[in-house]
């Protein structure tokens, strides 16, 4: 009968953070009080009246964390401090991490950062990884700031918009003068309108002319057919996305044109650039070109990525802040 | 920018742990003083947390016992009761008695508790003429 328990007292001591006698003690008082009940319930050698007395009990998670109550890993009072610093601390590390893919080189700043030599492609991946190690790193050192019992009045920078102020500024920032996206709707418009007309006289949208006459496509027509063809659809959806923002109030307007910008910027990437251009140059100015362009596309694309964040936790920080207020959310 | 964004996700996730830490803690809290006294008073004698149990609902209270355990165990660290195993017929049982340090603290918590009851007791009699 007490294999069932054995079983239960083990799963308390899995859970439990006291080590040595002191779990040991703790589980054996649990045993005599679960077999003392049992008892006092005629059940001895009874498995339903064990099960009985155990699930009364509770469970072991549960009984486990009763006896680490008031022992937090970080005291309720820093939890603020571990969000912002790590925020900070994620800045610091994401600007070093853009450096070290500009110049191609590692930096180390013990304990805190570590950045090694990457590619573009590289830093997508390593970016979660830094931000996981960043809130680790805070972690442990509020961790050491609770344990030490003393009254530590950590430094508050103050720099973001807290939850009340984003929902009272919810309406001005998903509106603003219609007036704009009806001129912004009409020169993205003229400007498709342009490139289409451009596309259908020259196979071609890339064009250069030295006296103002005489437009020659600059890249092959392959690679001319095919990234006019994106810019072309990339225009035609600005130009519905911003005439959508005069009759639509939705900030998914703006998280699809995140989407469909980032898809641009990836098909973009697809061609290599240096070697699509018609005319012959050298190699320091190919390797500039190369190199300009990348970074010129590494650029967009974070800044898509960042924003595309930014609108995705604001619509779920909105949603929040209207369930709070019993409020329909915009 | 980034530091926004960064800020701004993890308030969202912050703030949807904290309600659910509220509800869970909201029903323990009201009950916590009142067993830390009820058990420095209990501890006069000594006692095991099985006996206690049976003495408290006898009296037409409950206590859970996952809360008397951790609880006598944070007491008995306080020093305010002190803890002897001993192996009374066929299984052994911790018991626990109070302590002079115990005595003091209880002293003082049965001071404030009092108080507490002088000042609710005075509300209520106030709340009755209102009616």
């Amino acid at each position: 009968m007490s294999d069932k328990l054995e079983k239960y007292l083990e799963e308390i001591g899995h859970y439990l953070s006291d080590d040595g006698p002191g779990r040991e003690e703790i589980l054996s008082e649990i045993r005599s009080h679960i077999l003392e009940k049992v008892d006092d319930a005629g059940g001895r050698g009874d498995e339903a009246v064990l099960e009985k007395v155990i699930a009364e009990y509770g469970s072991a998670r549960r009984v486990a964390e009763r006896y680490q109550e008031g022992q937090e890993i970080i005291a309720p009072s820093y939890r603020r401090h571990l969000f912002r610093y790590t925020a900070l601390l994620f800045a610091a590390h994401f600007i070093f991490a853009l450096l070290g893919v500009v110049f191609h080189d590692s930096f180390t700043v013990f304990p805190v950062l570590f950045v090694p030599k990457m590619g573009i492609f590289d830093l997508f991946m390593y970016l979660p990884m830094a931000f996981l190690a960043d809130l680790g790193f805070v972690a442990l050192i509020l961790y050491f700031v609770t344990r030490s019992k003393k009254d530590v009045k950590l430094p508050w920078p103050k720099f973001s918009v807290d939850l009340d102020q984003v929902a009272a500024q919810a309406k001005p920032a998903l509106w603003s003068e219609p007036a704009g996206y009806i001129i912004g709707t009409l020169a993205m418009l003229a400007l498709t309108v342009a490139a289409v007309v451009i596309y259908s006289r020259y196979g071609t949208i890339f064009l250069f002319s030295r006296h103002g006459t005489d437009f020659r496509p600059f890249i092959t027509p392959e690679a001319g057919r095919y990234l006019s063809l994106i810019l072309i659809g990339a225009w035609g959806f600005g130009t519905l996305a911003t005439a959508a923002r005069i009759f639509i109030r939705s900030p998914w307007i703006n998280v699809i044109s995140n989407v469909v910008s980032l898809a641009v910027v990836r098909l973009f990437l697809r061609v290599p650039l240096d070697e699509v251009l018609i005319y012959p140059i050298n190699e320091p100015l190919r390797a500039i070109a190369k190199n300009g362009l990348l970074a010129l596309f590494l650029f967009i694309a974070l800044m898509v990525t960042i924003d595309l964040i930014k609108n995705l936790v604001m619509l779920g920080k909105r949603k929040l802040a209207a369930e709070r207020s019993g409020r329909p959310r915009p | 920018m980034l530091y926004s964004i960064v800020t701004h996700t993890l308030q969202f996730i912050s703030v949807h742990m904290a309600d659910n830490e509220v509800k869970r803690m909201e029903i323990t809290e009201m009950n916590r003083g009142f067993l830390q006294i009820l058990i420095l008073a209990l501890l006069e004698q000594s006692r095991y947390g099985y006996s206690m149990v049976k003495d408290i609902e006898a009296r037409g209270y409950n206590v859970e016992e996952n809360t008397l355990y951790p609880l006598l165990r944070r007491l008995e660290k306080n020093g305010w009761i002190a803890g002897r195993w001993e192996l009374g017929e066929d299984r052994p049982r911790k018991f626990y008695e109070i302590t002079a340090e115990g005595r003091e603290t209880k002293a003082r918590l049965l001071a404030v508790w009092n108080i507490q009851n002088r000042i609710l007791e005075e509300i209520q009699k106030e709340n009755a003429h209102v009616r």
